[in-house]
């Protein structure tokens, strides 16, 4: 998934550049208050290693074998500041030395890889794990879980990257100048090999480094992991453990919506928790938190809240399902995460007090 | 004032509960040249990082030149830049030791954060590079470095504050025997006047080059302190200690047979 | 794909990877270190020069300027001795690669249709696009190629160090390239040493297992050394602020250097956007 040099426009590079960069200034200053010098080595050997793991082929179920990113790993152990410091600089060496990944198209890939990767596989293992203890088996699927969304998550930015490409930029002929296969090919053809192949590998590889550190070295999961409950014995209360559940699964529904083309995800991710047998994978996914009865009032209506004003409001080149799905999707994602954090925010206050 | 320059008193250190140090009493006097000897996880490498004030006593104190070693005083960033200045440490892996991208940058690492000048730094670092003989590795990274040629970037990259002591973590481990003998050269010729010495190490057949005085540890604790002769002949001491087996060879006659050895393994060759 | 291929799979392929990176690291260290035209120029006017060269490849809207540009950057890398055959094997690769991935665009571009392949329209805009995509992506790998080829890696850092990136960070990225060769030797080692107890034919999850296990082991040593690393940083009082050598300095051939390449930027830029 790292884009060369070439497939996007300069003027792409730069935007996303300049989306990048303001992750970049957050984490770094979050990083420097938090832990001093010690951020500086700690850094260097998680990029160092996320440098090697790249190499690594995982066996996947099938008999086939594939690479991960690690960027779920990551920010199981270092937190998602370190996360997105520790990838980007893991990208620019594979860029500047190995050749892999463009340098104009640098800023994009941290924005897909470091940046996104780390944000939705940091929500989705704070919303799966919950208060879990350290080494119960949620935190091993949460990871699982972290690891196939962001990958996807990251694919799908890449995906959109490429997407848009043909609209905006054309020469007199028509002739595209970048990346030539519009949203409806671009999203499709990217995410059919990440939600199979790259997912499971993804997968794959959180799971399993999780369970192994579970077992041998559980002290690395304990800073992501403020309040596990330390008992294993004691069940990891949390009140709102369903709306986390319902939450992370439109985020698994969300690239799925993508591929289903012309069926609102919303309202088919809310049928979904309606679906006896749906209910009884996600309960089994979530390791056994019970799941609310019927669909919570809020997510249906939240389901089409995003997927509503686009469609109505974007732009003419805007106009096509394919982008209203891919715009809504990310949309989707953000808003579930300002949600999640807005809820904790308030929660942790009320705590507080 | 007294005339030594640390004072270690009861002090124990422990990893995760596990005790590492259990009770060390020791003075290091001005001047002096020690040599901490000890079987493999005998506790002489946490002991130095105690003395460099890189982690602290759980109990007992460490005093520096007078002065208590604990994390408060050691974030005063007076006491830490001249503490710092005068006390260096090389560590016993060089994987942590070098951690710049290249032996210049290593070099330039310590001079440069206790304030140093640039052309202070360059006349210095050519000086050290010139001296250890390491100048043509200037630019290499160290990963294309051979072992003996990053125990001696080891080395310099300390050497080039010029420290008033010098704590060595087996500076000679892993060296053939020419390497060795040019550090134990360089080692030799650090005495006189206030230049402090601690070596870890549990090669006993340098000690007599490198220390005036002999510390045996032994599980966390001093087993013995005598002159690298009186050390070295007690065999009994040795064997205790883990410092000394009973070793079978066979001889270019074909005879077998065992005797004590004082080298490592690698050093002999019949 | 038999069984035996797929359990040779992953331990092999991953060691393969492993060596390949490392091979890869040395070789072009070696080169940088040869003498060729851009080799005597300073690190920060070829990163700076050969970023322009990109994205001034990167605006062209004529296939005749990329590919006079493209041929521009190859006589620079030859007079750079990057190696003729390290050049050709890099343009196959990428070329086969990205026309691989620009194929399908010949059918789908909507467009003038030019030719039928098969009964399917192949149209002017779909070949001119995918045109566009190679040579493009040819002209930046080169200009990477150059960049690196030319280059040793601790001058690129110096280079990043003098264009005002952070300090502590272009001191993690040094710290970063450093620790990669350490940590690559692990894995190597581990997987040699997994590798020569595990002859025959594994299960499925247990060659999972094992190669997370191998990521489990790496990333507990990686965060172990680099606690120690922190204490041989502190030990050398460091304490979180980093300084750094001022060390590049422009000589003569280094502004004209820069010279040449803005001038070969800015004619690219023209004739790109004409
Ligand atoms: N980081 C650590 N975490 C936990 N235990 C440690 C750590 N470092 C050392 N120990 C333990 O502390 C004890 C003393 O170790 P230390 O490294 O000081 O011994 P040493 O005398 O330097 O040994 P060697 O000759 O092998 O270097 C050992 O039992 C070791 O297992
Ligand atoms: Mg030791």
């Amino acid at each position: 998934m790292h884009i060369p040099d070439g497939y996007l426009s300069p003027s792409t590079c730069a935007v996303l550049y300049a989306g990048a960069a303001p992750f970049w200034a957050v984490a770094l200053r979050r990083l420097q208050r938090r832990l001093a010098g010690r951020f500086v080595p700690m850094l260097a050997l998680v990029a160092a290693f996320s440098f090697v793991v790249m190499m690594f082929n995982l066996p996947l179920p099938g008999g086939t074998t594939g690479h991960a990113t690690g960027v779920a790993l990551a920010t199981i152990v270092v937190g998602p500041a370190g996360s997105i410091v520790a990838l980007s600089v893991a990208l620019l060496i594979q860029a500047l030395f190995f050749g892999d990944g463009g340098i104009t198209a640098y800023g994009a890939n941290c924005l897909n890889m470091a940046i996104v990767g780390s944000l939705v596989a940091w929500a989705c293992y704070r919303i799966i794990a919950g208060r879990a203890p350290l080494t119960s088996r949620l935190r091993v699927v949460a990871a699982a879980v972290a690891g196939y969304l962001a990958i996807n998550a990251s694919a799908l930015c890449a995906a959109v990257e490429f997407g848009i490409q043909p609209m905006l930029f054309r020469d007199a002929l028509g002739t595209p100048l970048y990346a030539p296969y519009p949203l409806h090919i671009a999203v499709p053809a990217m995410m059919i090999g990440h939600l199979t192949f790259a997912g499971a590998a993804e997968a794959v590889l959180s799971a399993g480094v999780i369970a192994y550190l579970q077992r041998t070295n559980v002290g690395l999961l304990r800073d992501t992991a403020p309040g596990a409950v330390e008992d294993a014995s004691l069940p990891a209360i949390d009140v709102l453990r369903p709306l986390w559940l319902a939450l992370g699964a439109l985020m698994v529904l969300t690239p799925l919506g993508l591929l289903a083309g012309g069926a609102a995800w919303g309202e088919w991710s809310a049928r979904d928790l309606a679906d006896p047998a749906a209910r009884a994978r996600i309960v089994a996914v979530s390791g056994s938190a019970p799941l609310p009865s019927g669909v919570p009032h809020g997510l249906a209506g939240l389901s089409t809240v995003w997927t509503a004003p686009l469609r109505g409001y974007a732009p003419p080149f805007l106009q096509s399902t394919a982008l209203g799905y891919a715009l809504s999707a990310m949309f989707g994602a953000g808003l579930v995460l300002l949600t999640v954090f807005a809820i904790r925010g308030m929660l942790l206050k009320a705590r507080a007090r | 004032m007294s005339d030594s320059l640390f004072d270690v008193r009861g002090v124990t250190f422990s990893y995760d509960g596990v005790p590492a140090l259990g009770g060390i009493d020791l003075s290091i006097l001005r001047g002096e040249r020690v040599a901490l000897l000890g079987a493999n996880g005998s506790g002489k490498s946490t002991f130095l990082r105690l003395l460099d004030g890189l982690d602290f006593a759980q109990s007992g104190t460490i005093d520096f030149d007078g002065r208590t070693l604990t994390p408060g005083q050691l974030d005063d960033s007076s006491f830490a830049h001249d503490f710092r200045r005068r006390v260096g440490l090389v560590f016993q892996n060089p994987d942590v030791q070098l951690f710049n991208a290249t032996v210049f940058d290593e070099l330039a690492f310590g001079p440069l954060q206790i304030g140093w000048s640039s052309d202070e730094i360059r006349t210095r670092i050519d000086a050290v590079m010139e001296s250890l003989d390491i100048a043509r590795l200037a630019a290499r990274p160290p990963h294309r470095l051979s072992m003996g040629e990053k125990k001696r970037v080891a080395i310099a990259s300390v050497l080039v504050i010029h420290p008033e002591v010098l704590l060595l973590d087996e500076p000679t481990a892993a060296l053939d025997p020419r390497s060795q003998s040019e550090i134990i050269n360089l080692l030799s010729g650090w005495s006189g006047g206030t230049r402090t010495a601690v070596t870890a190490t549990h090669d006993l057949s340098i000690v007599e080059d490198i220390a005036d005085r002999c510390v045996v540890f032994e599980s966390g604790r001093v087993a013995a302190v005598g002159t690298p002769r009186e050390i070295v002949q007690n065999e009994e001491l040795l064997h205790r200690t883990g410092l000394l087996h009973a070793h079978r060879h066979r001889h270019e006659s074909g005879v077998v047979h065992s005797h004590p050895h004082l080298h490592r393994h690698g050093d002999h060759h019949h | 794909m038999t069984a035996a291929v797929i359990h040779r799979g992953f331990v092999e392929k991953t060691l393969t990877s492993l060596l390949h990176a490392l091979e890869r690291a040395s070789s072009s260290e070696r080169l940088a270190e040869q003498r060729g035209l851009l080799q005597h120029v300073d690190a920060r006017v070829k990163l700076l020069g050969c970023l322009a060269l990109i994205v001034a490849a990167a605006v062209s809207r004529h296939l005749d300027t990329l590919t006079l540009l493209f041929a521009a950057i190859a006589i620079l890398a030859l007079v750079s001795r990057v190696p003729l055959h390290l050049l050709t094997r890099a343009w196959a690769i990428i070329f086969v690669f990205t026309a691989a991935i620009a194929l399908p665009a010949l059918f789908t571009t909507p467009g003038q249709s030019i030719a039928t392949v098969a009964g399917i329209p192949v149209t002017l805009q779909g070949l001119r696009s995918a045109a566009f995509l190679v040579d493009r992506v040819e002209s930046a790998t080169t200009l990477g190629l150059v960049l690196i080829s030319t280059t040793p890696w601790p001058q690129i850092i110096a280079a990043l160090r003098s264009l005002r990136v952070p300090a502590a960070v272009v001191l993690i990225i040094g710290m970063t390239y450093r620790y990669i060769f350490v940590l690559l030797r692990s894995a190597e080692e581990m997987f040699i040493a997994r590798r020569s107890r595990s002859i025959g034919r594994l299960e499925g999850a247990v060659r999972r297992r094992m190669a997370t296990a191998t990521a489990g082991v790496l990333l507990g040593k990686a965060l172990a050394l680099s606690d120690e690393v922190y204490l041989a940083m502190q030990a050398r009082g460091f304490r979180g602020e980093v300084r750094t050598l001022e060390e590049l300095r422009m000589r003569g051939r280094d502004w004209t250097a820069g010279a040449l390449f803005t001038a070969a930027a800015i004619v690219a830029f023209w004739q790109g956007l004409r």
